[in-house]
């Protein structure tokens, strides 16, 4: 893990890293296979792409509608609603109806949204025992990392890793060979923990609003097993997380499913509605809702309207050429990628988060396999374009650019220069590629680069053309 | 804290005139041709086979009536060779059943090595059997054996994810709806699939019968 402060050394230390790329490689390879198979699998998926991002966009355009329509289903299934407008806000409100019930332990199902607000930190900080019951979040905590994807918040470990800080901190390890073997020994790990907890915390994928209940979905069982024996159940879900019912979530489960792992649903698709009923044999006595905006409004209010829509499947972290390098942890922030790219700005503030936006080839990979069809290299642009509006490029690129410009405007002096290049280009090249050249070390470094051919464009161009 | 809840809406702004309109245009958004074709026979027959299905990966078998689930429960054990001890969940439609030869227990404990239940149906599209909890269907029989076998009529199988969810719109929900599809799993490790994380490592369906 690299805490540098800045963008450029965090990629450095990235590229650097021998084993990060074959961790990334690894899993985000297997969900791109997946989901490739899923696809073909679903020659409707275009019709029901458009259908998900209708949905949503129906859901934005009437968010006060069914946010109240939410609150008021869910009231009257006992549920607790709290509203709040910042991260510090929602963690407050959490970190009181613990106290205020005399918990020491809670268990935590993976929410991006905990994340995003830092609830972990808050929890820890208020004295109480957080127990991630997630196997990717338990691994992370073990570890003492950040989430380094939004589906496989571990990806960036190797089984090898997994099993060293197994060994050191699970009772009963046992002998690591397989990961079948690692995966049994964080169930025996985290068994009676969450029997034992007093609150178990959950984010949610969907909130129905026709019925007031919140959908989660998980693989592994954690989510229900954090929900149900605790006294007390805590959501935590952004105010974007609507469907109108359960009709409609069933729609987007579709969706979000075979965009993430590519499998059809989820082993465990839950609808929680509410507190323990008369007779219940278990359930928590206490079910609240806390609805978080936290930059949402802003988003709707100052052109991101469309983000809004995103449903975390991380497809586009795993078809992003830039995530498929330098993996999560060099952008930042908790949301990495594509999607990360254009939130955080969002999120942290552009100036403090400027590099994320440029960071991106713009070949439009991310917009393809969006379940909802957010156009995020459209978003990216936009974002450059503020930044640059307010002077956030460092002068060098300003500088750079503004020389770029001038050239390009004069395309014999362009073509002068290009010359220039042809001719000094090869003297540092072997076999065809350079592996090192001066003021090229920032992409020599970790590839080569072909070495120039044919001539410049323009003299190509005029070959070819005006024959 | 109702400060918050002011602000948030204020800062939407737009307050809906009218929500039958936005009721219609909600109806409109559902999903129709666009959805997989996944349900080309009787929904029964489809459940079955999405079950067995590799992305499914249960176990699946098919009984004349409910007095036969005992036997498959035996079968199952003896095929599994597991002790004959099990956690009944506590539904009278099971326990009015001849379980001689099986100690069963009605409290599921944290171990459990094999709980039985019955499951209020299933829908064919995804393979997924379908809980709503209750006194007598509590969640926990779901989530703590080690084996889960589950029996459901086949005449209680609906086609699609729609379809399960219009069959209780409008109506009173339970405190927990849980679709289950397939045993537990985890790919948090390199993104490789096991089987058994935190829930059941197994899972077997009994259908009961033929869809009428
Ligand atoms: S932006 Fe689209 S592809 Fe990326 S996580 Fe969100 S929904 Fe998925």
């Amino acid at each position: 893990m690299n805490h540098a402060p800045d963008f450029d050394s965090r990629v450095a230390a990235a590229l650097a890293n021998p084993t990060l790329k074959v961790a990334i490689e690894r899993t985000t390879g297997t969900a791109r296979t997946k989901r490739a198979a899923a696809m073909a699998a679903w020659p409707e998926f275009p019709a029901a792409r458009a259908l998900g991002r209708d949905i949503k966009d129906h859901v934005i355009e009437n968010l006060a509608h069914y946010l109240v329509a939410f609150e008021k289903n869910a009231d009257a299934a006992g549920t607790k609603v709290h509203w709040a407008r910042t991260g510090e806000e929602a963690c407050q409100i959490v970190v009181d109806i613990c106290r205020k019930a005399g918990a020491k332990s809670v268990t935590r199902a993976k929410s991006m949204l905990g994340e995003e607000i830092g609830l972990p930190h808050a929890l820890e900080a208020a004295g109480l025992e957080r127990v991630e019951t997630d196997l990717a979040e338990h691994i992370i905590q073990l570890a003492g990392d950040p989430p380094s994807h939004i589906v496989w918040p571990a990806l960036h470990k190797t089984r090898e890793q997994v099993a060293e800080l197994f060994r050191a901190h699970h009772r009963d390890p046992g002998a690591m060979a397989t990961v079948e073997a690692m995966v049994a020994s964080a169930r025996r790990q985290l068994r009676e923990k969450f029997m034992a907890a007093d609150v178990g915390i959950s984010g949610a994928n969907f909130l129905v609003a026709d019925t007031g209940a919140v959908c989660t979905v998980t693989n592994e069982g954690n989510a229900e097993l954090t929900t149900t024996p605790p006294r007390i159940h805590i959501v935590t879900a952004g105010i974007e997380k609507l469907v109108p019912s359960t009709a409609h979530a069933m729609a987007m489960l579709r969706l979000l499913v075979r965009s993430a792992t590519g499998a059809e649903l989820t082993q465990y698709t839950t609808f929680h509605n509410g507190p323990k009923r008369a007779q219940d044999r278990d359930g928590p006595d206490e079910f609240h809702i806390v609805l978080v905006d936290a930059g949402r409004t802003r988003m709707l209010n100052e052109g991101l309207a469309e983000m809004l829509r995103c449903i975390r499947c991380g497809a586009c972290l795993n078809h992003c050429v830039v995530y498929r390098q330098i993996g999560g942890h060099a952008y930042g922030a908790t949301y990495p990628g594509p999607m990360g790219s254009v939130l955080t700005p969002m999120l942290d503030g552009l100036e403090q988060a400027q590099d994320l936006p440029r960071a991106c080839t713009l070949n439009g990979q991310c917009q393809e396999v969006c379940p909802v069809a957010i156009p995020l290299p459209t978003l990216l642009r936009g974002w450059r374009e503020k930044s640059w509006q307010r002077g956030f490029e460092p002068a060098r690129v300003r500088w750079a650019l503004a020389l770029w410009r001038f050239t390009a405007m004069r395309p014999r002096l362009y073509e002068f220069a290009g010359n220039i290049g042809l001719r000094i280009m090869p003297l540092f090249a072997h076999g065809g590629w350079i592996s090192r050249m001066p003021l090229a070390g920032g992409w020599t470094a970790h590839r080569d680069m072909p070495s120039p051919s044919g001539g410049t464009f323009l003299a190509q161009y005029r070959r070819r053309f005006k024959k | 804290m109702n400060d918050a809840r002011s602000e948030i809406l204020k800062a939407i702004g737009k307050v809906s005139a009218n929500p039958t309109a936005i009721a219609a245009q909600a109806q409109r958004l559902r999903a129709g041709a666009c959805r997989p074709d996944r349900v080309n026979g009787p929904a029964d027959a489809v459940f079955i086979e999405r079950l067995r299905s590799p992305g499914v990966a249960a176990t699946a078998e098919r009984v004349a009536t409910m007095q036969d689930f005992p036997d498959a429960v035996r079968r199952y054990l003896a095929a599994q060779q597991l002790t004959p001890a099990l956690a009944l969940q506590p539904h009278p439609d099971l326990q009015a059943l001849d379980w001689s030869g099986i100690s069963t227990h009605e409290h599921i404990a944290t171990d459990e090595p094999v709980a039985v239940g019955l499951a209020l149906g299933g829908i064919a599209e995804t393979g997924s059997l379908v809980f709503h909890s209750s006194p007598v269907s509590p969640t926990l029989f779901c989530f703590l054996p080690l084996h889960h076998i589950v029996a459901v009529r086949a005449s209680q199988i609906w086609p699609w994810l729609e379809d399960y969810a219009d069959a209780f719109a409008g109506c009173a929900q339970p405190r927990n709806v849980n679709l289950i599809t397939g045993a537990s799993g985890t790919t948090d490790i390199e993104g490789t699939l096991v089987r058994g994380a935190h829930g059941p490592g197994w899972l077997h369906a009994v259908l009961i019968g033929n869809a009428e």
